[in-house]
C-alpha cells in the first residue's frame, strides 16, 4: 500500500519526464510555434472585434462595460490557454487510447490509467497564449474595476478554477468512447457548447444561464473566474460552484469504472 | 466525367454510413452559434435597453440570424483539410497516379454533404418563407450564392494547403482563415453593424459572399443589381482562384518528394 506522498512523489516525477519528453518533441517542430500563436492570435482579434463592433454601437451590454468584458476576455484566454497547455492533446488522442487498444499498456502501469492518459501530452507552445491572456487582464484589470493588490492571488485561484472545470467537463463529454465508435462528435460538440463559454454568463436569459452553470457548466471556465475578481460572489452561488464540480467529479469517476469495465482492448 | 460522379457519389455515401454523426453535427452547428447570437441580441435589446443598433430593430436582428442559419451550413466543409494532410502524410501520390485532379476530386468526395445539407435547408426555408411572406424565388437565388460561396471556400483552402509543400503542415493557415471566414462572412453579427471606417476589410474578401450577401438577398435588403453584382464577384473570385489553384499546385508538385512534402 503505497503513502499518499509516495503516490504524489511519483506523479510529479512522471509529469518531470513528460515536460521533457514534450520539450523535445516541441523544440523539433518549431514552425509550430509560430502557427499556433497566429491561430490564437487571430482568434483573440476575432472575439475582441466581435464585442469592438457591439461597443461601438451600445454602451454597455448585461451591466458590463466594453473594458470589464475585455478583462473578461483576458481571463478567458488565460484559463483555456492553461488547458491547451496541459490537456487538449490528450483529450485529442483519447478516444485513440480506446480504439485502438493503446489503453492497455497504461492499465499495466502502477499508476492511475487516468493520470496517465491526461497527462502524456504538453502543449508547451501555447504558453505564450497563457502570457497573452495575462497581457490582456492586466492592461484591462483597472479599468474593468480589478481591485490589484492581492486580489492577484485570488485571479491565481480562480484560473485554477476555470482549468478545473474545463478537465471535468472535456472529460465528462469524451468518456462515452468505451460505448461509441468514434469520438469526434462529442468533440465536436464540446466545441460547439464552449461557444457559451467565450460570452460573459450575464449575457443569458435565466433557463441558459441556469443550464451553463449547472448541467453543462461552461460559464465556470471564463466568465465565473472574472465574475468573481471584478464583482464578487454570492454564497449560494459557491455553494452551487462546489456541488457542481463535486458532482462532475464522482459522474467521471463513475463514468470512467463503467466505462473500464466495458473496455474489450482493441476492439472496444 | 464518370470519376467526379463516383467521387460524388463516394462523399454521399461516406457521409450517409455515419448518419447520426452527421445529422448531429449539422444540428450542434447550426443550432449553438444562432443561440449565441440570439442571446447577443438579447443583452442588447432586452437587458439593455436598446431600440436601434445601426439601423436594425431587434426583430430584423433575429431574423437575420434565423435565416443566416440556413447558409452557414452550406458555407462549411472542412475537406480543404484533407488536402494538406495528404501533402503532409505523402498520400497525395496515390492521386497523383491517377488520370485525375487531386483538387477537384478532393472537394467532390467532400461537397456531396454540403450538397445535400443545402437542399434540406432550401426546403426549410421554402416552407418558413411560406410561412411567412417572404419571397422564395429570393432565397432561391441567395442558396445559389451561397453554394458559389461554398466552391470559392473551398478554392482558397485549396490554395492556402499548397503551404504543406514548403512547411511542416498547413493545418493552422487553414485554421486562421476559418477564423476570419466566421467573423467575415456575417456568421456572427451582420457585417454593416462594422464602423463605417473598418467596412473596407470584409468588402476586400470574398467571405461576406458566403453568408451576408446571400442573408441581406433573401431578407429583400439587397437590390436584384446588388445580388447580381455579388454573383460577379463570386464569378471573378473563383475565376481567380482557379488560376492559383493551378500556378500553387504546379509550383507545389515541382517541390513534392512524396516524403510528407
Amino acid at each position: 500500500m503505497t503513502s499518499l506522498s509516495q503516490r504524489i512523489r511519483l506523479g510529479l516525477s512522471i509529469l518531470r519526464v513528460q515536460l521533457k519528453n514534450n520539450w523535445v518533441r516541441e523544440a523539433v517542430y518549431r514552425t509550430n510555434f509560430l502557427t499556433s500563436v497566429a491561430v490564437d492570435m487571430i482568434w483573440i482579434t476575432v472575439e475582441f472585434t466581435l464585442f469592438g463592433v457591439i461597443y461601438a454601437n451600445a454602451p454597455t451590454l448585461a451591466g458590463w462595460t466594453r473594458d470589464q468584458v475585455y478583462f473578461f476576455l483576458g481571463v478567458f484566454f488565460a484559463s483555456d490557454a492553461l488547458f491547451t497547455i496541459f490537456f487538449q492533446r490528450n483529450f485529442w488522442n483519447f478516444s485513440d487510447l480506446v480504439n485502438r487498444g493503446e489503453l492497455d499498456i497504461l492499465l499495466t502501469k502502477p499508476i492511475s490509467p487516468v493520470f496517465l492518459s491526461l497527462t502524456r501530452w504538453i502543449n508547451l507552445t501555447a504558453g505564450f497564449n497563457f502570457l497573452l491572456g495575462l497581457g490582456i487582464i492586466i492592461r484591462y484589470a483597472e479599468s474593468a474595476g480589478f481591485p490589484g493588490g492581492w486580489h492577484w492571488l485570488n485571479l491565481g485561484f480562480w484560473l485554477l478554477f476555470g482549468l478545473t472545470a474545463a478537465v471535468l467537463l472535456r472529460f465528462a463529454f469524451s468518456v462515452w468512447i468505451f460505448w461509441t465508435e468514434r469520438g469526434f462528435i462529442f468533440s465536436r460538440l464540446y466545441y460547439q457548447f464552449f461557444s457559451f463559454a467565450t460570452k460573459p454568463d450575464t449575457l443569458y436569459p435565466r433557463a441558459i444561464r441556469y443550464l451553463i452553470m449547472t448541467a453543462l457548466p461552461f460559464a465556470f471556465i471564463g466568465s465565473i473566474p472574472a465574475r468573481a475578481v471584478i464583482h464578487g460572489l454570492t454564497t449560494p452561488e459557491v455553494v452551487v460552484l462546489a456541488v457542481v464540480l463535486i458532482s462532475f467529479f464522482f459522474l467521471n469517476r463513475s463514468l470512467w469504472k463503467a466505462g473500464l469495465r466495458r473496455y474489450q482492448s482493441a476492439s472496444s | 466525367m464518370s470519376w467526379r460522379l463516383a467521387a460524388l457519389k463516394n462523399g454521399f455515401q461516406e457521409d450517409a454510413a455515419y448518419r447520426v454523426e452527421f445529422f448531429l453535427s449539422i444540428f450542434s452547428s447550426a443550432l449553438v452559434p444562432a443561440a449565441i447570437q440570439i442571446i447577443l441580441w438579447y443583452a442588447l435589446f432586452q437587458l439593455g435597453g436598446q431600440t436601434e443598433v445601426a439601423g436594425w430593430s431587434y426583430a430584423q436582428l433575429i431574423q437575420y440570424t434565423l435565416v443566416s442559419t440556413l447558409f452557414t451550413q452550406v458555407r462549411g466543409g472542412d475537406h480543404d483539410f484533407d488536402l494538406q494532410e495528404m501533402i503532409r502524410t505523402g498520400s497525395l501520390s496515390n492521386y497523383l497516379l491517377k488520370p485525375i485532379s487531386a483538387v477537384e476530386f478532393v472537394y467532390l468526395r467532400g461537397v456531396g454533404g454540403r450538397l445535400f445539407v443545402a437542399l434540406v435547408c432550401l426546403c426549410i426555408g421554402t416552407l418558413a418563407f411560406a410561412a411567412f411572406g417572404f419571397s422564395i424565388p429570393r432565397l432561391w437565388g441567395a442558396m445559389l450564392l451561397a453554394i458559389a460561396g461554398n466552391v470559392i471556400h473551398y478554392q482558397i483552402g485549396a490554395v492556402l494547403a499548397t503551404a504543406a509543400f514548403l512547411w511542416e503542415e498547413a493545418y493552422s493557415l487553414l485554421m486562421v482563415k476559418n477564423m476570419l471566414v466566421q467573423l467575415l462572412s456575417g456568421e456572427l453579427i451582420p457585417l454593416n453593424l462594422f464602423p463605417v471606417a473598418s467596412q473596407w476589410i470584409w468588402k476586400s474578401t470574398p467571405f461576406y459572399l458566403y453568408v451576408y450577401g446571400p442573408t441581406q438577398y433573401a431578407l429583400g435588403n439587397w437590390t436584384h443589381s446588388e445580388y447580381l453584382h455579388g454573383l460577379g464577384m463570386a464569378l471573378a473570385w473563383m475565376m481567380g482562384l482557379s488560376v492559383l489553384i493551378r500556378l500553387s499546385w504546379g509550383w507545389g508538385i515541382r517541390k513534392y518528394s512524396s516524403l510528407g512534402g
